[in-house]
């Protein structure tokens, strides 16, 4: 769906963001992997399993409700439990994710004995790969879509040990967070031969470092460090491009991500319904803010709410000085009533332009 | 028999061992308590349950965050079986009936296991179905237990939305009973508009709410 009065295309406003030039107008990105499946009638399995029809899924998705790919959402390109050698399970119901079925760490030995998987062949990145082949054949930014060290190390051997473990045994999720590190950029480092940094886009997503789950002086111990060593090997490698999901309440950490911002300015920050997006702002200047409509009510609420709450955060996020991508503060819920997903669409229309 | 002054200072260290998550203390503790002669029930009620009560508090206030909350729970229940064969009437200290589960197709049950701990802690009975409950699971168990209250959780827009179907198909089945949901997308304008009971947004809450929902 092309806007009234669209100037650029969605590529031209992803470059813009990228140099501080203002685009034309607010871009809107979604991830919404399931409800791009199910608005053009795929199963939700199909949905994860099936690259090509996925992929031509969301571009028909964008495409209807004008979106730009900010970056495209597919599946994760690494998972902690998948990759290490856990069983996950495909989504088959109505309210179904992708879930694990058993952790490949149980035990305090099974830390000590696990291995790097392959990084060419471990759980989903096959799958990924031929949808990153497809983005490459599109001409489109190809999307590194990545947990953090510390939300894959938890996802290794569950959370819940991994919450035990940050205080009764530290040095058990150190080596968790060493692998997890070692094979994220080990996969990194494969894409970035195969398809070029320069075309690669990082999405990295930190779930598990909510302060729903953990506090402040854990993520500093566990999860920032991480959180370094990975930038420094991005820049590196010349990627370019990298946006990182500061996801759920992540207030009481944002001071010690700002302080640290070690990532390529400007990236991409997005932000959940949790944060503030003026206090966003004020932390990250020179990097673009990204969120923060409240994922639930789009699904829950009416078309004018879900309007009218679009247009408050358009309002703020104007005045963000590294620029500004409207969106979800997560994903997309898969229920959401096509004509609340129109609503942001139009809020955009009508308070977005930038004069 | 103790002196008050060392009954207090005994009952003092195992509410302060189960909020500073020190197993060895609070085990000792109790140990302490029950040659001093302390009645088991009250070391559970002014030492355990006094210090997983401050715990939960600390959580909801972002003083504690769920591994400390984890590990309180965990000395309490280390401390538990200590004290536990020494209790008169292990029904005294019942609050009431709980059944607690992930709703259908969410298997995200961190939250789920501390409200299960909070409620335990706090002398519940609490009957946990584990995590991606068929709605008409719930039903069934209910039907056998006849719970006080049923809590839901779901992590996910996704999930949450099996549970306004799984609250109209309860209130249809048990029009008694009450329904108490929670979950990081819920709010409680969205409990109100799925027809839940209650809602809560942290474990701690959560016994504090179904307290107030059982009219107490």
């Amino acid at each position: 769906m092309k806007q009234k009065k669209d100037r650029m295309s969605g590529q031209e406003r992803l470059d813009s963001l990228f140099h501080y030039r203002k685009p034309d107008r607010v871009p809107i990105a979604m991830s919404a992997l399931g409800f791009s499946g199910k608005n053009m009638g795929l199963s939700i399995r199909d949905t994860y399993a099936d690259p090509e029809r996925c992929f031509v899924a969301l571009l028909w998705t964008e495409d209807q409700y004008g979106w730009d790919s900010m970056p495209m959402h597919f599946r994760h390109v690494v998972l902690g439990a998948h990759d290490f050698g856990g069983n996950v399970q495909l989504p088959e119901g109505e309210y179904e994710g992708m879930n694990i079925v058993s952790h490949p760490v149980g035990s305090e030995d099974d830390v000590e004995n696990l291995k790097l998987p392959d990084p060419k062949r471990a759980g989903g990145i096959e799958v990924a790969t031929k949808f990153a082949r497809l983005q490459e054949s599109h001409g489109i930014p190809i999307t590194f879509l990545s947990r953090s060290p510390f939300t894959m190390a938890g996802n290794i051997c569950g959370l819940e040990q991994f919450c035990r473990w940050t205080i009764r045994k530290p040095e058990l999720c150190n080596r968790l967070l060493d692998l997890a590190i070692a094979h994220i950029l080990n996969v990194l480092r494969d894409w970035s031969n195969t398809f070029g940094a320069e075309n690669l886009f990082i999405w990295l997503s930190a779930p598990s470092e909510s302060n729903q789950v953990i506090s402040p002086k854990i993520f500093e111990k566990f999860a920032l460090p991480y959180h370094l060593k990975f930038h420094e090997e991005a820049k590196a490698l010349g990627i370019k491009r990298f946006a990182y999901h500061i996801c759920g309440d992540q207030n009481l950490n944002l001071p010690l991500i700002a302080q640290a911002a070690s990532w390529r300015h400007p990236s991409i920050l997005s932000f959940g319904h949790e944060v503030n997006l003026e206090t966003a702002m004020k932390l990250f200047p020179r990097d673009v803010i990204y969120g923060n409509i409240e994922p639930a009510l789009i699904q829950t609420e009416t078309a004018q709410v879900v309007y009218d709450l679009a247009k408050g955060v358009i309002e703020k996020g104007k005045k963000a000085p590294g620029g500004f991508i409207l969106s979800a503060g997560c994903q997309l819920p898969n229920g959401s009533p096509p004509g609340n997903v129109f609503a942001i669409t139009k809020a955009v229309d009508d308070f977005g332009w930038y004069e | 028999m103790a002196l008050m002054e060392d009954k207090e200072r005994i009952i003092e260290d195992i509410r302060k061992a189960v909020i500073s998550y020190d197993e060895e203390k609070c085990m000792s503790a109790c140990r302490e308590a029950l040659v001093a002669g302390i009645d088991a029930s009250e070391a559970v009620l002014k030492g355990l349950t006094a210090g997983m009560y401050e715990a939960g508090d600390m959580y909801s206030r972002q003083e504690y965050f769920v591994p400390e909350l984890l590990l309180c729970s965990e000395t309490l229940k280390a401390a538990m079986k200590i004290l536990r064969p020494h209790l008169k009437t292990e029904s005294s200290s019942t609050q009431g009936k709980i059944i607690l589960g992930v709703v259908e197709g969410d298997v995200h049950d961190i939250g789920k296991n501390l409200v299960r701990l909070m409620f335990e802690g706090a002398g519940w009975k609490v009957y946990d179905l584990g995590t991606n409950v068929k709605l008409d699971r719930f039903l069934e168990e209910q039907q056998q237990i006849q719970a006080d209250i049923i809590g839901v959780s779901a992590l996910m827009t996704t999930t949450m939305m099996a549970i306004p179907k799984l609250i109209e198909k309860l209130k249809a089945k048990h029009s008694g009973t009450k329904v108490l949901i929670g979950g990081a997308p819920i709010t409680q304008r969205i409990a109100e508009q799925f027809g839940a009971d209650g809602y809560a947004p942290d474990a701690f809450l959560a016994v504090r709410k179904a307290v107030a929902l059982m009219g107490r």
